[in-house]
């Protein structure tokens, strides 16, 4: 078998977790589209989700 | 030709030549699913025309996101480590229609419409692949895709039908990732290519991929009443 690549499972785990985040603040905000409180809120979720993965500091999720 | 189909466990005793294209082209898919929200996130996000197009763009986001740890996942089993790209700068992506940003709506639009379309012929690539593993992540992913491909292709409608400027944006937009759509299918003749699908690992040649990609296009272009760009026009691969 071949050795599989470190932290491989941390990081799928990383990811799983930043996904279904994610998704869950996509679907606290489509159907309150029209309520900008509640929206806006959602949209700030995910900016702040997205903003650390697209950062990519791989090493600071492992720890 | 390979037929045999080959399970992580085998991948040891497999000739160096086809471990090696299988962890190349596992490390290029990876990089193209993290390197669209790499385009369009840090632009678009906060300027999506409504509330709702700022919520698909994120749930696109992390749709791609998922791709990527699906990818990595069957890369990492097989000891290719690809989480490096996770911090790659956009100037270093593989394909070279991911280096850059993506600054306006009609762009993020017609990316999807046309680019994930190319992703959606990628990964067609691997359908009855002889790697398991990764015919395994194919169907989810490409769901997804489709998913993509419409609303790009929706968005894109709808500024057509918005008027003349619209229009024009669309256009602009069209002429801009038409070209680089082609291109990411590679060099007709490529030797590479050639020993993708010796080992099963690809089905069709990147000249015949990129012609049945044109058949599917063109005629959308025509349909919606934008030009076809000429497919010769600025191409880095012929």
């Amino acid at each position: 078998m071949p050795q599989p690549v470190e932290n491989l499972d941390k990081l799928d785990e990383h990811l799983k977790a930043v996904v279904q985040a994610l998704h869950g603040a996509v679907k606290q905000g489509i159907p309150h589209v029209k309520e900008p409180q509640i929206v806006d809120n959602a949209v700030a979720d995910c900016r702040e989700i997205l903003d650390e993965i697209m950062a990519g500091h791989v090493k600071e999720w492992l720890n | 030709m390979f037929t045999d189909k080959i399970e992580v466990k085998d991948f040891d005793k497999m000739n160096p030549e086809y471990k090696e294209l299988l962890g190349h082209v596992l490390t290029i898919q990876a990089d193209c699913e993290i390197g669209g929200p790499h385009l369009y996130v840090e632009k678009m996000l906060p300027a999506a025309p409504t509330k709702l197009d700022q919520l698909i763009v994120a749930r696109t986001a992390a749709e791609e996101i998922d791709h990527f740890r699906k990818v990595a996942r069957v890369a990492g089993d097989i000891g290719i480590d690809v989480s490096f790209l996770l911090s790659q700068p956009n100037e270093k992506r593989f394909v070279e229609t991911f280096r850059g940003l993506i600054t306006t709506w009609e762009d993020n639009a017609v990316f999807g419409f046309l680019i994930d379309r190319v992703g959606r012929y990628q990964l067609e690539e691997f359908y009855d692949c002889s790697y398991l593993p990764l015919q395994r992540i194919l169907p989810d992913i490409v769901t997804e895709e489709l998913g993509h491909i419409e609303y790009g292709y929706n968005k894109t409608v709808e500024l057509i039908e918005s008027g003349d400027v619209g229009k024009a944006k669309a256009q602009k937009a069209v002429d801009y990732w038409y070209i680089r759509a082609l291109d990411m299918f590679g060099r007709t003749g490529s030797k590479r290519s050639e020993r993708y699908r010796y080992w099963g690992l690809k089905r069709r040649s990147n000249e015949q991929a990129r012609e049945d990609y044109l058949n599917e296009v063109d005629p959308i272009l025509k349909k919606i009443g934008l030009k076809v760009p000429d497919p010769n026009q600025g191409r880095h691969f012929a």
